[in-house]
């Protein structure tokens, strides 16, 4: 470093004034107010009565003893581990679909994005309709010779819709990263294999799910992200019920700072979900190295 | 970039954010400043009330009564911004600007929320300034409707909307059943719940549509059956809020009533179903009668006073209040504002869409004037009638926990099977802890 | 048709991002062409008849398959759409109707007198507009120093730019509001523009915009310096340039983000004049706060059609983007 020359240290400066943006509000507007809320987690604060006192770790240790808070865990485990699971599955399945070229791709894969762009409360509302006891889908099931379940009334069913709703909405957008990751598999090793004799099964394994695991890496991580912050479609579907089933982290949390106005206890539940959300990712991305094909 | 005004109220800040942060996360202090006779500020003030009506005529009415004031007052206030918030994120959105050290100078209050507020200290006392205020009549405000807001002898919000409980029937569809109509079962003073359940179960089964809905319950928002069981004068807590009372027998009976009716006669939709009255699925509804106006002409329709439970008939009404927050920047402007807002004259304005809790204006005459959907007689009857003596429903100043907690434990009893006393016991053995806090 | 511009385009990427990607055979996109195009007639030659049969009645089972899967989809949007020509009541009805008993476009024109609409359509246009631009910007200057130019801190720098991609909105948003509220900046727009640029939102660009730049090849950029290029020079003259469909991807995702949000503003705005449209579709309620919900959906298909007609016409456009954005690796 000491040795580096006037062109290096230009160029470092280069460097350093492209990241000062992004840097710079890095720091103003996530570091910041991280730091905000891990200094209102020591706090009870009362927005109404306005009472700000520091109580020291008094949120924290009141986590290990709420029962509230162990629900939504557990709650927020089966949620995040199914919406990832159907969420990939689901959209690997559709962009290897749209991938074959057959008639019609460009309006089905409109069609598999549009609920992305369509907004969130019209597509909850239409949802909600649908789940009933005597709505559209069992009214389907019925003609199918099917007694459909009471969906959002039962704590596994309601689970599954809220799942399945989510899915639907967001899927298009995995769909499309998959799809693009798939376009760049060389047609060159598919027909090898081919000529070499491997199945479709075979070559999908050997050949395209390798390369593109980078994908499905970086696919799961914004997907667990993204499912840490699902928030309005359970509002709207079951309000978190029923008993507490779907009352996920980030519900929970939400109820604890805007409905219960306990915002000491809710900036210590951010910092607890900020602090899985971290750990999941440094997981994923040292479990890479194992199920990724190659590296960046 | 036209649209970037920034707001005239306060002038930019010009200290870097990094800068101001530390600033931030002291606490904005509350000034409890005394409120009478408004001292005149040094130069006119901009108020600020954060409502939950979008409606473009409401707010036009709100505009002229705020407008008027301003001319009347031009030291006071310069002008008064009435700043909607959407209905599902009108506390959301409230707190964050309580949070954030930008309380609003006056603000519509869920009732729901009520005793949270009034106990909080959030709000100002505005009976002096009421009582105060020339030509106000504060006697002339109903008792009954105030209880909800106030603490001790202060009134911490005016309750500007009492909107009764009612039951709206689908007249063609009980009619086609061959079941009798309610307006002549209150006439022979034989309206009942249990009327009310058989007329409906028949009428479901006969239109193949739903029987009764208790509006906006859903098996969710549990708070309204208490326009059922007041009939029955069971409660979910005592009136000091410290004892459950959903174990007590009134509210036992009630509840098993409630869910035989709804799995055994077939008189309410099942959970996870849900049927519109207005749409023309459901003979009977029990709403606030506000809600006419969603009636359009593609059935007959009337509307009766809530039945007799065994206990009686209980009145049942809906409010919403309008306070003023101590931490706003002129809490003593604002309850100025306030009074004026208010006052007789006024009140009779805004009964056009609230029902005010002023005894010289509730006569079916004043209010048919406003509710062209309703006749005198009938307003005279649910609206007029309705508001005597009437309680709200339930309210706590723990209530969003507890409303959470019971929904998340009441969701045992929706199902055929259900053990009633269990599940309530299980119910106050759940809230007994919050009601206590 | 449109499919040979595709299979070119993709192969003519390919051989500039192409790291790793085996040397294009001559004849390439031909082939991708005749796979592509006609379904039964031009068939690779080592297949029997028999097997072509059997492929052909494979492929409409797909397609089968891939209609049935549109139905949840598509049935929602659909609904929204045809509900905004239905009256109240018939919206209400437990068992929806597939298409409006009596249409009318009544609600459409309720639309724009009930509220400013033309206005907040303006506002979120615009806002969503500048951040996606701003993003372009900051991503891709970022984006290529995190990848291509060592200087010191690089790494921990890159690590806490990270962090805004594991941060919920929903966490932040009341010492947001304060930092916003202490600028004297509640009820205009800057915080719905700066934040986003800056802030969280943006960091996925980044990543997006590194990634790529660490798939690119350095010979040109070699190649600038030598014909006397500066460090920005060979940014704003060839690594943009070439890194145009990354960035389009970034642009689709920044756009969609701004248009959509909806909590932020709820918290930030207060005025009509300056709603945006996710939050001003809340406002179509009656006097009593119950939706008017064919205007509300009305509303709403206003706001969708135009992304979703932009999304149809862009859409190859966007995927061969992040095909070529170096997501994949």
């Amino acid at each position: 470093m000491a040795t580096a020359s006037a062109a290096v240290r230009r160029d470092w400066l280069v460097g350093y004034t492209m990241v000062a943006p992004v840097v710079l509000g890095s720091l103003a507007f996530v570091v910041l107010p991280l730091g905000m809320v891990v200094w209102y987690s020591l706090h009870e604060w009362n927005v109404l009565a306005n009472t700000f006192t520091f109580v020291g770790a008094e949120n924290y240790q009141r986590m290990a003893s709420d029962p509230g808070l162990a629900d939504a865990l557990a709650a927020t485990v089966w949620f995040s581990i199914g919406l990832v699971v159907v969420n990939i599955a689901l959209a690997l399945l559709l962009a290897v679909l749209l991938n074959q070229k057959l008639p019609g791709t460009t309006t089905f894969r409109t069609f598999f994005f549009s609920p992305v762009v369509v907004s969130l409360v019209a597509w909850t509302i239409v949802w909600s309709f649908l789940l009933q006891a005597d709505g559209g889908i069992n009214g389907f099931l019925e003609q199918a010779g099917v007694q459909g379940p009471n969906w959002l009334r039962h704590p596994t069913t309601a689970m599954i819709a809220v799942i399945i709703v989510q899915v639907f909405k967001n899927v298009g957008l995995n769909m499309i990263l998959f799809l693009a990751a798939l376009q760049g598999v060389p047609e060159e090793l598919q027909e090898a294999a081919r000529l070499d004799g491997a199945g479709a099964w075979r070559r999908f394994r050997s050949i395209t799910l390798p390369l593109i695991s980078p994908t499905i890496l970086l696919v799961s991580i914004i997907t667990i992200v993204g499912s840490l912050e699902v928030f309005a479609q359970i509002d709207v579907l079951t309000g978190g019920g029923p008993g507490n089933s779907t009352t996920v982290l980030v519900y929970y949390l939400y109820q604890q700072a805007f409905r219960f106005n306990e915002f000491g206890y809710a900036s210590a539940l951010a910092v607890l979900l900020f602090v899985i959300v971290l750990v999941l990712t440094l997981l994923q991305w040292q479990s890479r190295k194992r199920w990724v094909f190659h590296e960046v | 970039m036209s649209a970037l005004h920034p707001r005239t109220r306060r002038t930019a800040g010009t200290a870097a954010v990094l800068g101001t942060a530390l600033a931030l996360t002291a606490c904005a202090g509350g000034t409890d400043a005394p409120v009478g006779e408004p001292e005149t500020p040094s130069e006119p003030v901009d108020l600020r009330m954060t409502v939950w009506t979008a409606d473009e005529t409401q707010l036009g009415l709100f505009q002229s009564i705020a407008d008027a004031y301003v001319a009347d007052n031009p030291e006071l206030v310069s002008s008064v911004t009435f700043e909607t918030i959407p209905f599902e994120d009108y506390t959301t959105a409230l707190t964050t600007q309580l949070a954030g050290g930008n309380a609003p100078d006056l603000a519509w209050i869920f009732e729901s929320n009520a005793p949270e507020f009034v106990a909080s200290g959030a709000l100002v006392d505005l009976r002096p300034v009421l009582e105060g205020t020339e030509g106000y009549a504060y006697d002339d405000l109903v008792p009954s409707a105030l209880s909800l807001w106030q603490d001790g002898e202060g009134l911490y919000a005016y309750p500007f909307s009492n909107s009764p409980f009612a039951m709206f029937v689908n007249t063609d569809q009980i009619e086609a059943a061959g079941q009798p109509n309610p307006v002549d079962l209150v006439a022979d003073g034989r309206w009942t719940f249990d009327a009310a359940r058989d007329i409906a179960a028949a009428t479901a089964a006969d239109s193949g549509k739903q029987g009764l809905v208790v509006r906006d319950f859903d098996y969710q928002a549990w708070e309204n059956l208490a326009t059922v069981w007041s009939g029955w004068k069971a409660a979910p807590w005592s009136a000091d809020g410290t004892q459950c009372t959903f174990t007590e027998p009134e509210m036992v009976d009630a509840m098993t009533w409630f869910h035989d009716a709804v799995f055994t006669d077939g008189a309410l939709p099942t959970p996870g179903t849900t049927a519109d009255f207005f749409a023309g699925d459901a003979a009977m509804t029990i709403t606030q009668i506000s809600r006419a106006s969603s009636l359009d002409d593609s059935f007959h329709w009337d509307i009766v006073p809530m039945p007799e439970g065994p206990a009686g008939k209980q009145n049942v009404v809906g409010q919403a209040g309008v306070g003023v927050f101590a931490a706003g920047e002129h809490p003593d402007v604002a309850a100025d504002f306030l009074a004026y807002f208010t006052n007789a004259e006024n009140a009779e304005q805004l009964a056009a869409y609230f029902p005010p809790p002023r005894q010289s204006l509730l006569n079916g005459d004043s209010l048919a004037a406003a509710n062209p959907k309703l006749t005198a007689d009938q307003l005279e009857a649910v609206v007029v009638e309705g508001v005597e003596d009437a309680v709200t429903k339930p309210a706590h100043k723990n209530f969003a926990k507890l409303s959470e907690t019971v929904r998340a434990e009441l969701d045992a009893l929706w199902v055929e099977d259900a053990d009633v006393e269990a599940v309530l016991a299980d119910t106050c053995s759940a809230i007994t802890p919050l009601l206590e806090d | 048709m449109k499919s040979d511009v595709k299979a070119d385009t993709t192969s003519d990427v390919l051989s500039v991002a192409g790291r790793g990607a085996p040397a294009e055979p001559p004849g390439a996109p031909g082939d991708g062409v005749t796979r592509d195009g006609e379904t039964g007639g031009a068939a690779p030659r080592r297949r029997g008849l028999g097997a072509r049969a059997r492929g052909r009645l494979t492929r409409w089972l797909l397609v089968l398959v891939l209609a049935v899967l549109s139905v949840p989809f598509v049935f929602p949007t659909w609904w929204m759409a045809t509900s905004s020509l239905k009256p109240m009541s018939e919206i209400l009805r437990r068992v929806p109707t597939i298409w409006p008993q009596d249409p009318s476009l009544e609600a459409y024109g309720r639309v724009f007198t009930l509220q400013p609409f033309a206005q907040q359509y303006w506002n979120s246009l615009y806002i969503a507009v500048l951040v996606t631009i701003g993003t372009m910007l900051v991503a891709a200057m970022a984006g290529y120093a995190f990848a291509r130019i060592r200087f010191p801190g690089a790494n921990a720098l890159f690590v806490l730019v990270l962090v805004g991609l594991l941060v919920p909105s929903e966490v932040t948003i009341v010492p947001l509001f304060r930092i916003v509220n202490s600028l004297g900046l509640i009820n205009t727009h800057w915080p719905l523009i700066v934040i986003p640029v800056l802030g969280a939102p943006a960091v996925l660009a980044v990543f997006i915009m590194r990634q790529f730049f660490l798939g690119l090849p350095t010979e040109l950029e070699e190649a600038g310096r030598i014909d006397g290029l500066g460090r920005w020079g060979v940014f704003w003259r060839i690594a943009v340039p070439l890194s145009r469909s990354a960035l389009g991807a970034v642009a689709i995702f920044t756009f969609l983000k701004s248009w959509n949000l909806y909590l932020e503003p709820v918290v930030y705005l207060s005025s009509k004049e300056n709603f945006t449209l996710p939050q001003a579709l809340t406002q179509y309620v009656d006097a009593y706060g119950g939706p008017m919900w064919n205007v509300q959906l009305a509303a709403t298909t206003l706001t969708v059609l135009p992304v979703l007609a932009v999304f149809l016409v862009a859409q190859k456009q966007f995927v061969q983007g992040l095909a070529h954005s170096g997501l994949k690796g």
